[in-house]
C-alpha cells in the first residue's frame, strides 16, 4: 500500500502528540532560556578573589594615594587611600576610571618614526648617534622623581641641558622666586592654617592641587556653614564650580585680574588697612573699578573683608605677578597661613619655555603635556603612553602607562609639608614599553638605576630621622628599625611626611609694583590632566550627561 | 540580623558637581563607555544634574543634585508596574532590587519612576580589546534590552555579608560603603541605616534642612538631600524651576 | 480508520522513543577532565584530612573554590609518584605555570552569587549535603555538558525527569528555593544574584 499524504499527516500528528509527553520541548525551553541569558560575546568578569593594594596616581604631579582593587593580577577598581595624610582618600573624577586607560584605543604600543613603524633598537641607535653629534635637551614634566634625577644626571654628563615643564600651580608661585630667592618648586601654601582665601580663578574645589587636600578642608570648615572658619572668596568671570560653592563670588570682567589686584593693593594702602611697606600700584581705585566692572566701593569692601579674618592668602590661577604681589602687601609671605617654604632645597630648574640655544636632539619624558613643542629645531624623541594626535615629534616611543612602572612620588607642588611615597607597579605592561629614564639608563650604564636612586633616597630619609610615616598607624621615622623597613612600608603605600614648615626664614622684597600680568585663561577642567587621553568612563561626565563641557584636549 | 533600611543624606552645600561619584559608579558596576551613547541613551545609574536659581549675572547661583534610585519604600512605583516581577523591595535591606536577568525590557518602570533614575541598555556592553581584564568581579554584565538602575552597590554588600559570616558576626558598617559614597571628595554623600536611630544619617535626615524630592508623591524615598539654601530646598517640588536638561527616554 | 490509527501510533512511538531514549543521550556531551584527580588518594595517603584544606573559606569570607595550581604545586612541584595524572599535572601545568582548566560540575551563570561562607559558617551545612561524598571518591566523575545551555549535567540532574537525585545533583534556582523554603530563610533576589 502506498504511503499517502494522509498517512504522513497521521504520522505527524502522532509524533507531535507523543512529543508533548516527552521531555524534549520542556527541556529545550528551559535550556534555551539559559543559553539566551548567557550570550558568549558579552564579557563577564572572571570569578576570582579580590585583594587591595596601595600605590599612588602618577597622572599629574600631585601623586594622590590610591587604594587599588586587584583581581587576577589586574587593577579592577580605584579608590582613594584614606591613609594618605594630604589627599585623605579623595581623588579627581578621572582617577576612578584610570585603571582602564592602559587599554585605551589610543594606547601607543610600538615605536614609530614619523608615522612608520620602527623598533627600540633603531631608536636607541638614532639617539646614541645624536648624543655623539651635539647637545641633548631633556624635558621633564614631573620634576623631583627618581627618574627626574636620572634624566638630569644624563643631561649634565652629556653637556646638554635639563628643563622642566611646570603646571599652572607652580607657575603661579614663580613671581616669588624673584622676590624671595627661593625656587617656586620649594614653596607652598599653608592652607591648613589660613582663614581667608582670595582665589583669582584658581579652581580650588575642582582639581587644583591635590584634589582631596582642599576639598576635605573646605568641607570640614566651610561647606554649608553660614559664618565659616575658612572663607573662600572666588574671583571668576563666570560662575565656575568653585565660585558657586564659595563664601563669596566676585564677578569681574574676563582678563581683569591684575586690575583687581592692583585696585585691592591701592585700597589696602589708602585705607591704611595694612602697615605700609613696599611699592604701591600706579592704578587708582577708580581705574581698577572701570576695568573690572566692579564699583570702587566694592573693591574697598573686599579689601576690608580680606583682613577681617587673618591669616589671609591670595592664590592665582597661573603666573600673574600683580596677583602674587598682593600676598606681600597682606604680609602673607613667610607667615603662618600664607606662602611658606616647604623645602630647604635651593635648586630651581630652568623652564622648558625658556629659549634653548641649540640642540642636536630633544628627549621629552612621558610626563610632559602632549601639546608641548620645543622651540628649537632638533630631532625630537617623544615618550608617551597614549597617542595625543598630530605631533611634530620625530620619534614616538611607547612609555609605561597607569601603574605599569615602579616610580617614586615627590612632594605635591602646592603642599606646605614635604612628602615622599613610592608608587608600586601594579599592572603588567600590555605593550613593549620603556620609560625615558630606562632608555637613558640603557645607554649610559654609569648612571644609577631607578631602584638604586629610590633606595638611596630612603636611606637619606632614614638617616635624617625626621618626619612621620603614615600608614594604618603613624610611626615617627626615628622609631623605625632600618632604611629597608622604611622603603618596604613606602612600597606598600605608606607616605612619609616631613616636619611642618617653619613660617620664618622666608622674606619677600618687592621693589616695584609689577606690570599687569597676562589675563587668566579660563581653565578647561581636564587641562591639567597629564595624559593626552581621558579615561573612557570619564565620557559619562560630558557625553552621557550634561554635567561638564567637552574638554578641549580630549582625544577620542 | 534585624532588617536594615539603607538610605542616604546628600549634603548639597558640599556637592561641587565634580562627577567623581558618576565615574566610580560606572567603574564599580562594569558599565561600558560606548562611543555611540548620548545624554538620552547613556547609562548613568548615578547622574549629577546642575540646577540654578534661574537668575543671571552676579545674582546667579548654581547647585548640583546627584540623582540615583531613591529606593522608595511605599507603593514603590517601579515595583507596582513591572509585569515580570523583575524588581522588588528587599525586606532585609530596604534596597529596591533590580533584576536585569528577569527584565524583558518593556520600560514601563522607566515611565513610572518619578525620578527618571532608570536607564535602558540600548546596546550590548563591549570594551576595547583587553579592557575586560579591568572588569569588577562580583558584578555581572547585563545584555542589551534590559533596564538598569542603582542597586546600592550590592556586590559590596555581598562582600560585607561574607566577611561577617566568616567572622561569625554582624555586618560591619565600614565594610559596606557604596562606590559613590567612597568616591565623594567632600563627603557630601553619607550612607547609613535609617532603621538605626543612632546612625548619624538617620539624625541628619531629620534635620530641618533635609528634604526629599517629590515628597508629596508619597513614595517615601530613602535618599534625602540637605541644604541651608532655601532656593535649593524649593527645587524639591516641580513647578519650582523649568526643566533645563534632557530627560532620559 | 484502523490504518490511520496504526500510523498515528507508529508516529507516537517514534516520538516517544526519540524523546525518552535518544534525546537524553544526545543532549549531553561527555568531556574529559584535564587529568584524573582522585580525592581518595589525597585524603588517605597525603594527610589531607578535611575538605577545607584545599577548598577553603578565607578569612574575608571568599571561597577558594577549586584550588589554584599554586596549591597543587605546594606538594607537587615535582612528581611524587608514577601515575599518569601526576605526570600531566607537573609537565603540562605546574612547570609551565598554567592553571589547570578543570571542568566545574557546579558552575553557575555569571549572575549567580552563592556564598560558601554563609552556608558553611553560618548555616553550618556540611560539604556533602550539596556535593555528595566527593571527598571519598576513588575515581574521577564523568563530566557531561548540556549542548544547549552549556552547563554541567549536575545542574539539572542525571535523570531527565529529575527523579532520584543524588546530593550533588540539582543546582537549579528552584532547588535553592526549595531548601530555603524548608528552612524558612527568606532572601531577596539580590541575595543570590549579582
Amino acid at each position: 500500500m502506498k504511503f499517502s499524504r494522509r498517512d504522513l499527516l497521521m504520522w505527524g500528528a502522532g509524533a507531535a502528540a507523543g512529543l508533548m509527553v516527552t521531555p524534549v520541548p520542556w527541556k529545550i525551553l528551559d535550556d534555551t532560556s539559559k543559553w539566551s541569558q548567557n550570550w558568549p560575546w558579552i564579557p563577564q568578569a572572571a570569578r576570582v578573589p579580590v585583594e587591595f593594594k596601595q600605590s599612588a596616581c602618577t597622572l599629574c604631579p600631585n601623586g594622590c594615594g590610591l587604594r587599588v582593587r586587584m583581581a587576577a593580577g589586574w587593577p579592577v577598581g580605584v579608590a582613594g587611600a584614606n591613609t594618605h595624610p594630604i589627599s585623605r582618600g579623595a581623588l579627581c573624577p578621572l582617577a576612578f576610571g584610570a585603571h582602564q586607560l592602559n587599554w585605551h584605543p589610543k594606547r601607543l604600543r610600538a615605536v614609530s618614526r614619523r608615522g612608520i613603524a620602527s623598533s627600540w633598537n633603531e631608536a636607541q641607535g638614532a639617539f646614541a648617534k645624536a648624543r655623539g653629534e651635539g647637545p641633548i635637551v631633556v624635558i621633564d614634566g614631573y620634576p623631583g622623581r627618581a627618574a627626574s634625577s636620572l634624566l638630569e644626571s644624563f643631561a649634565a654628563k652629556q653637556g646638554g641641558s635639563y628643563r622642566v615643564v611646570n603646571g599652572p600651580e607652580v607657575q603661579a608661585l614663580e613671581p616669588y622666586e624673584q622676590w624671595t630667592g627661593v625656587p617656586a618648586s620649594s614653596l607652598g601654601y599653608d592652607l591648613e592654617n589660613t582663614q581667608t582665601i582670595l582665589s583669582f580663578g584658581a579652581p580650588l574645589l575642582d582639581g587644583w592641587g591635590m584634589p582631596g587636600r582642599f576639598t576635605r578642608l573646605w568641607a570640614e570648615r566651610a561647606a554649608g556653614i553660614t559664618d565659616p572658619q575658612l572663607r573662600l572668596i572666588q574671583v571668576d568671570s563666570s560662575l565656575s564650580r568653585t565660585a558657586s560653592r564659595a563664601w563669596q563670588w566676585i564677578s569681574i570682567r574676563e582678563g581683569s585680574e591684575s586690575a583687581l589686584a592692583s585696585g585691592l593693593a591701592r585700597a589696602f594702602v589708602e585705607q591704611k588697612l595694612v602697615p605700609a611697606h613696599g611699592p604701591i600700584p600706579a592704578m587708582t581705585l577708580a581705574e581698577a573699578a572701570g576695568q573690572t566692572g566692579l564699583q570702587a566701593q566694592e573693591i574697598a569692601d573686599l579689601a576690608r573683608t580680606l583682613i577681617e579674618r587673618t591669616p589671609a592668602v591670595v592664590i592665582a590661577r597661573e603666573n600673574n605677578p600683580a596677583v602674587a604681589a598682593l600676598n606681600i602687601v597682606l604680609g602673607s609671605v613667610g607667615t603662618r597661613g600664607g606662602i611658606v617654604r616647604r623645602s630647604q632645597s635651593k635648586q630651581g630648574h630652568v623652564s622648558a619655555e625658556d629659549a634653548i640655544q641649540s640642540a642636536r636632539a630633544v628627549l621629552i619624558d612621558a610626563s610632559v603635556p602632549w601639546d608641548f613643542t620645543p622651540k628649537v629645531d632638533a630631532e625630537v624623541f617623544r615618550f608617551a603612553a597614549w597617542d595625543g594626535g598630530p605631533t611634530k615629534a620625530d620619534w614616538l616611543l611607547p612609555a609605561p602607562g597607569f601603574l605599569e612602572e615602579l616610580t617614586d612620588v615627590p612632594s605635591a607642588p602646592t603642599a606646605s609639608v614635604e612628602t615622599y611615597g613610592i608608587a608600586q607597579k601594579l599592572a603588567k605592561p600590555s605593550a613593549e614599553v620603556q620609560s625615558a629614564a630606562q632608555f637613558l639608563a640603557r645607554l649610559d650604564s654609569s648612571l644609577d638605576s631607578l631602584e638604586k636612586i629610590i633606595q638611596t633616597r630612603c636611606q637619606q630619609l632614614f638617616r635624617k630621622g625626621a618626619g612621620t610615616l603614615h600608614a594604618r598607624e603613624q610611626s615617627p621615622v626615628a622609631q623605625l628599625a632600618s632604611a629597608e623597613e622604611l622603603e618596604e612600608q613606602l612600597r606598600n603605600g605608606a607616605v612619609w611626611v616631613g616636619e611642618p614648615s617653619r613660617a620664618d626664614g622666608l622674606r619677600a622684597e618687592l621693589k616695584l609694583w609689577p606690570d599687569a600680568g597676562p589675563s587668566t585663561r579660563s581653565a578647561d577642567w581636564a587641562s591639567d590632566w597629564a595624559a593626552p587621553v581621558l579615561p573612557p568612563l570619564a565620557s559619562k561626565l560630558y557625553i552621557e550627561s550634561a554635567l561638564r563641557q567637552v574638554p578641549e584636549r580630549r582625544n577620542a | 540580623m534585624s532588617a536594615a533600611r539603607y538610605g542616604m543624606v546628600i549634603d548639597l552645600d558640599r556637592c561641587t558637581g565634580c562627577g567623581s561619584c558618576m565615574v566610580a559608579c560606572a567603574s564599580e558596576n562594569n558599565i561600558p563607555a560606548l562611543p555611540q551613547a548620548t545624554a538620552r541613551t547613556g547609562l548613568t545609574p548615578m547622574l549629577v544634574r546642575r540646577v540654578s536659581n534661574s537668575k543671571q549675572g552676579s545674582e546667579r547661583r548654581e547647585a548640583f543634585f546627584p540623582i540615583m534610585c531613591m529606593h522608595c519604600e511605599h507603593e514603590t512605583p517601579c515595583v507596582k508596574v513591572c509585569p515580570q516581577q523583575a524588581v522588588e523591595v528587599d525586606k532585609a535591606t530596604g534596597v529596591v532590587m533590580q533584576m536585569p536577568q528577569r527584565c524583558l525590557g518593556c520600560r514601563y518602570c522607566m515611565t513610572a519612576c518619578p525620578y527618571h533614575a532608570r536607564y535602558f541598555n540600548w546596546w550590548d556592553p563591549s570594551w576595547p580589546a583587553g579592557m575586560e581584564k579591568s572588569l569588577n568581579p562580583g558584578v555581572s554584565s547585563r545584555m542589551r534590552g534590559v533596564v538598569e538602575k542603582c542597586n546600592l552597590c550590592h556586590a559590596r554588600l555581598h562582600s560585607a555579608m561574607e566577611k561577617a559570616a566568616a567572622g561569625k558576626r554582624e555586618i560591619d558598617a565600614a565594610d559596606y560603603i557604596p562606590a559613590c559614597v567612597e568616591a565623594c571628595p567632600t563627603g557630601a554623600i553619607q550612607f547609613g541605616n535609617l532603621a538605626d536611630a543612632n546612625d548619624p544619617v538617620t539624625k541628619e535626615s531629620k534635620s530641618p534642612e533635609s528634604f526629599r524630592l517629590l515628597a508629596r508623591l508619597g513614595t517615601e524615598p530613602k535618599v534625602y538631600y540637605k541644604s541651608k539654601e532655601a532656593w535649593v530646598r524649593a527645587l524639591a517640588e516641580p513647578n519650582a524651576a523649568p526643566a533645563s536638561e534632557v530627560q532620559h527616554g | 480508520m484502523r490504518r490511520g490509527l496504526l500510523i498515528f501510533a507508529f508516529g507516537m512511538a517514534a516520538s516517544l522513543f526519540a524523546g525518552w531514549y535518544v534525546f537524553p543521550r544526545v543532549l549531553y556531551v561527555k568531556k574529559a577532565q584535564p587529568l584524573d584527580f582522585l580525592h581518595k588518594t589525597h585524603a588517605e595517603n597525603s594527610g589531607v584530612a578535611d575538605c577545607s584544606e584545599c577548598h577553603t573559606v578565607r578569612d574575608d569570607g571568599t571561597f577558594a573554590g577549586l584550588p589554584t595550581m599554586e596549591k597543587c604545586a605546594s606538594c607537587h612541584s615535582d612528581r611524587n609518584g608514577e601515575s599518569k595524572a601526576e605526570t600531566i599535572l607537573v609537565n603540562d601545568y605546574i612547570k609551565p605555570g598554567h592553571e589547570t582548566p578543570w571542568l566545574v560540575y557546579s558552575r553557575q551563570p555569571a549572575n549567580v552569587w552563592f556564598s560558601h561562607a554563609i552556608h558553611v559558617k553560618r548555616a553550618k551545612l556540611s560539604c556533602s549535603k550539596c556535593h555528595s561524598t566527593y571527598g571519598e571518591s576513588d575515581q574521577i566523575r564523568l563530566y557531561e555538558v548540556n549542548r544547549i545551555s552549556g552547563y554541567s549535567r549536575d545542574i539539572w540532574g542525571h535523570s531527565i525527569l529529575r527523579l532520584g537525585r543524588a546530593p550533588h545533583e540539582g543546582m537549579k534556582m528552584t532547588d535553592c528555593e526549595g531548601c530555603h523554603r524548608t528552612h524558612n530563610v527568606e532572601v531577596g533576589c539580590l541575595g543570590c544574584h549579582q
